[in-house]
């Protein structure tokens, strides 16, 4: 670290903020050519000692400057605000006497604010001074601290993708957050480089996948040169009479694109685009609609009104049987039309909830785009807050195939592609909420438009087997034991419900009528609960026929391919060489069935995935371990 | 089920595990012990008297169980074998795992030897794949680098990519 403030590169002060703040976007450090003069949108040629420090744009400072003073600015006007309302409800009046001590107040406040706005901008500013990075030989390095130096390496074959995010106020300005995800293992933490120019980024990005290319190939030495010969290619050619679906979002998003934001510098040429593909309109809506919360919450609201329906007409119908009362039952008729009325506002407030995370999911993939340029696929959405991931063909675990119960009645499925993700360090658990399986290439598509899509997108996949062996004949009669009792809703219900009404009826004493009319309400309750245990244990038992018929597996001698059925499908292709390791396992019954489940360990997704197919017969599960040897594929 | 891999672990590596486990067992009867025999002696009832019998009844089974039953059983159950080009790993007594790892798909191999494995002379070999590691317990130290050495070379030829 302290070497390299002494190199003679770097001796020169940076350029102070508010002077570089009216300047064009491009310039950063006053040492480094504009970017105009490499018309390629390449690094120069460099010496690979002495590599060139890149600086983030200025706007870290003064939009992360902002972003702090607004958070507290919000926080002071609801503390301000709670004190005020606090001290109205307590009696106190405001009058002209307090006026001196609301004044000193008040420009106690504004003075704090600025000094916290001041020393938030002089922390920024200090850390941005520090915060740069390098593009090393083999490895980049970003370096940040002010006091705590901090200096991260990534060896260029150890990336995964280059994602990239903006949020609204990000795009308008033109710069974006860069993530670099790595496989570093089960903790994988991602590098974060904030506030990047959009065309520094996208450089940044073909030259990070151009170097892993080439030091993957071996040609550390010419890293920098390959990438002059990628870049070089011709921009955007589709192939002709492509059909380019749209949708209504696909417009504004590519003006917001366009613009690129005040900073945002000239579009960079990142390669050849063989493949691209975005939403239609009616894709779109239905990704919205098949939002889960947001029909978890209707289903609620609809189960929510049919039990105060129930509600009523059991308190009606006892009511009458018990105390045949006329004052008593229009009371209860009117009580019931209170759990109408409440009914209804929930349904309502629950649609209102559900039209919005509709809007919401649409606006979220909003400009959705995929494409294949050159090796890498990339995928874009977002009106608002943008993402952007990009991640090589080599770098791909697995495609997935997801089909939820719904899209299956519909014929549609999710598309996804299994990746090495990274834990971005503060946002574990946001991350894993925004993705939670892979990266989707098409929330959304039919059936028939898969092959399409994936010969398109990925044609190193193209020769997945088909033929699919299932599973042993005796996973019928297992599957259904498994899901139908072990793991069956139903019968746990039932089970629960028949020792709770054992229980009521064995301790209350039928002798006295309060008791009596208790045990009445517990064993009517009982039977409508039995009749729903029964629904569930049907409805498990059909998800287990339906797994049976729906599974198996299948590989030849590049892929792997493996099913799960049920109400849901989900089939996952892989290829052999990202099978980190496979194995069998056997419970006793199994062995006595003489079946085994097979496992396919991958390195996708955050520290493994295991694919999994129970109850494959003994013999196919030893010719597939065969098979996962190395060598194996030969063999047969 | 096809044959099992030929080599098995060092027959020290019981009375390792007899150890091991008998350490923990008697910290987590410690732990349940003492506050109620603390318990009695502040304040004798019958009840505390019965718990620290069934207590000190569940020890002496865990003891039995871990240390007289399971260990044959493991040692007999635990099969690895070093082929060219991959590990073949067999384990498990109720469930049973039977793992084949490629070579060129280790990352890195290291021994571990712990107080108890150095008193009888033994190493732990761990080798890690991009989705997790595996452990071969109890072999004698010169196996054990032996092992680790030809893994780490045979790993050599892996590729770097995930």
């Amino acid at each position: 670290m302290t070497e390299e403030q002494r190199s003679p590169e770097s001796g020169m002060p940076p350029v102070p903020p508010s002077a570089s703040g009216e300047q064009q976007p491009v310039q950063q450090a006053s040492q480094q050519p504009a970017y105009g003069q490499y018309p390629n949108g390449a690094y120069p040629q460099q010496n690979p000692a002495e590599p060139m420090r890149h600086k983030v744009h200025h706007s870290y400072i003064w939009l992360g400057s902002l972003q702090v003073a607004g958070m507290l600015i919000v926080i002071a006007f609801f503390s301000v605000f709670s004190s005020v309302i606090g001290a109205i409800a307590d009696g106190e009046s405001i009058g002209r006497a307090d006026a001196p001590v609301l004044l000193i107040v008040g420009i106690a406040v504004i003075v704090g604010l600025i000094v916290i706005v001041g020393l938030t901008a002089l922390i920024q500013t200090l850390s941005y001074k520090h915060l740069y990075y390098e593009l090393g030989p083999d490895e980049f390095n970003l370096y940040s601290g002010i006091f705590n130096k901090k200096r991260v390496h990534v060896p260029y074959q150890r990336i995964q993708s280059v994602n990239q995010k903006a949020t609204l106020v990000q795009r308008l300005a033109g710069v974006c957050t860069v993530n670099i995800d790595t496989a570093g293992g089960s903790a994988n933490k991602a590098i974060t480089i904030p506030y990047l120019q959009n065309s520094e980024a996208e450089r940044l990005r073909t030259e990070l996948f151009a170097r892993k290319q080439a030091i993957l190939s071996g040609q550390a030495a010419q890293a920098a040169g390959r990438a002059n010969v990628v870049q070089g290619q011709p921009g955007a050619v589709y192939p002709a009479g492509h059909p380019l679906a749209g949708n209504v979002l696909d417009m504004p998003a590519e003006i917001l694109t366009d613009v690129r934001g005040v900073f945002g510098g000239a579009a960079v040429d990142t390669g050849r685009v063989s493949y691209e593909y975005g939403m239609s309109n009616k894709e779109l809506v239905l990704t919205g609609l098949s939002n889960n919360t947001g029909f978890i919450l209707i289903v609620l609201a609809a189960l929510g009104s049919v039990a105060g329906l129930a509600e009523q007409i059991l308190s009606t119908a006892i009511g009458r049987m018990l105390v045949d009362n006329g004052v008593n039952f229009v009371m209860q008729s009117f009580a019931g039309n209170t759990i109408w009325a409440i009914t209804g506002v929930v349904v309502v407030v629950f649609l209102v909830v559900w039209v919005l995370s509709i809007i919401g999911t649409c606006i979220s993939f909003g400009g959705f785009k995929a494409r294949r340029r050159d090796s890498r696929i990339e995928v874009e959405h977002g009106l608002l807050q943008h993402q952007f991931h990009g991640v090589d063909i080599d770098r791909v675990q697995s495609v997935i195939i997801k089909q939820s119960f719904i899209r299956r009645l519909l014929g549609y499925c999710e598309l996804s592609l299994g990746k090495i993700d990274a834990v971005t360090e503060g946002e574990e658990g946001q991350q894993k909420s925004l993705n939670p399986q892979g990266l989707v290439i098409h929330p959304f598509v039919k059936m028939n438009r898969v092959p399409e899509i994936l010969a398109g997108l990925v044609p190193e996949f193209a020769d997945v087997p088909t033929d699919s062996r299932p599973v042993a004949k005796v996973a019928l009669r297992r599957a259904i034991i498994r899901r139908g009792i072990l793991q069956g809703n139903g019968f746990w219900l039932a089970v629960v419900v028949v020792v709770g009404q054992l229980l009521a009826n064995a301790l209350l004493p039928s002798t006295e009528p309060d008791a009596a009319s208790i045990l009445f309400f517990v064993n009517t309750g009982a039977i409508v609960l039995y009749v729903l245990c029964a629904l569930l244990l049907v409805l498990d038992i059909i998800g287990a026929v339906l797994w049976y018929r729906g599974s198996g597996f299948s590989y030849n001698r590049r892929f792997m391919q493996v099913s799960n059925g049920g109400f849901s499908r989900e089939s996952v292709s892989f290829p052999r060489k990202k099978i980190q390791y496979g194995f069998l396992k056997t419970n006793p019954f199994q062995r006595n069935a003489r079946v085994a489940t097979i496992n396919a360990r991958t390195a996708a997704g955050v520290g493994g995935t295991t694919l999994r197919l129970i109850d494959v017969s003994e013999q196919d599960a030893n010719t597939w371990l065969d098979w996962v040897k190395p060598g194996g594929s030969m063999v047969q | 089920m096809r044959d099992l891999p030929k080599d098995q672990l060092n027959p020290k590596i019981k009375n390792v595990w007899r150890i091991n486990d008998a350490i923990w067992l008697t910290v987590a009867f410690l732990c349940l012990f003492i506050p109620f025999l603390i318990a009695l002696i502040v304040e004798s009832a019958p009840w505390i008297g019965i718990t620290l019998a069934a207590i000190a009844a569940l020890y002496v089974i865990g003891l039995i169980v871990w240390l007289v039953i399971l260990p044959p059983i493991r040692f007999v159950r635990w099969r690895y074998e070093l082929s060219e080009d991959y590990l073949d790993i067999a384990r498990g007594i109720v469930w049973r795992k039977r793992f084949i790892i490629p070579f060129i798909r280790v990352q890195n191999t290291d021994t571990r030897q712990g107080p108890i494995l150095r008193a009888f002379g033994l190493s732990s070999v761990t080798v890690s794949t991009a989705a997790g590691e595996h452990e071969i317990p109890g072999l004698e130290t010169h196996v054990a680098e032996q092992l680790r050495d030809r893994a780490a070379e045979l790993a050599r030829i892996a590729q770097e990519d995930v």
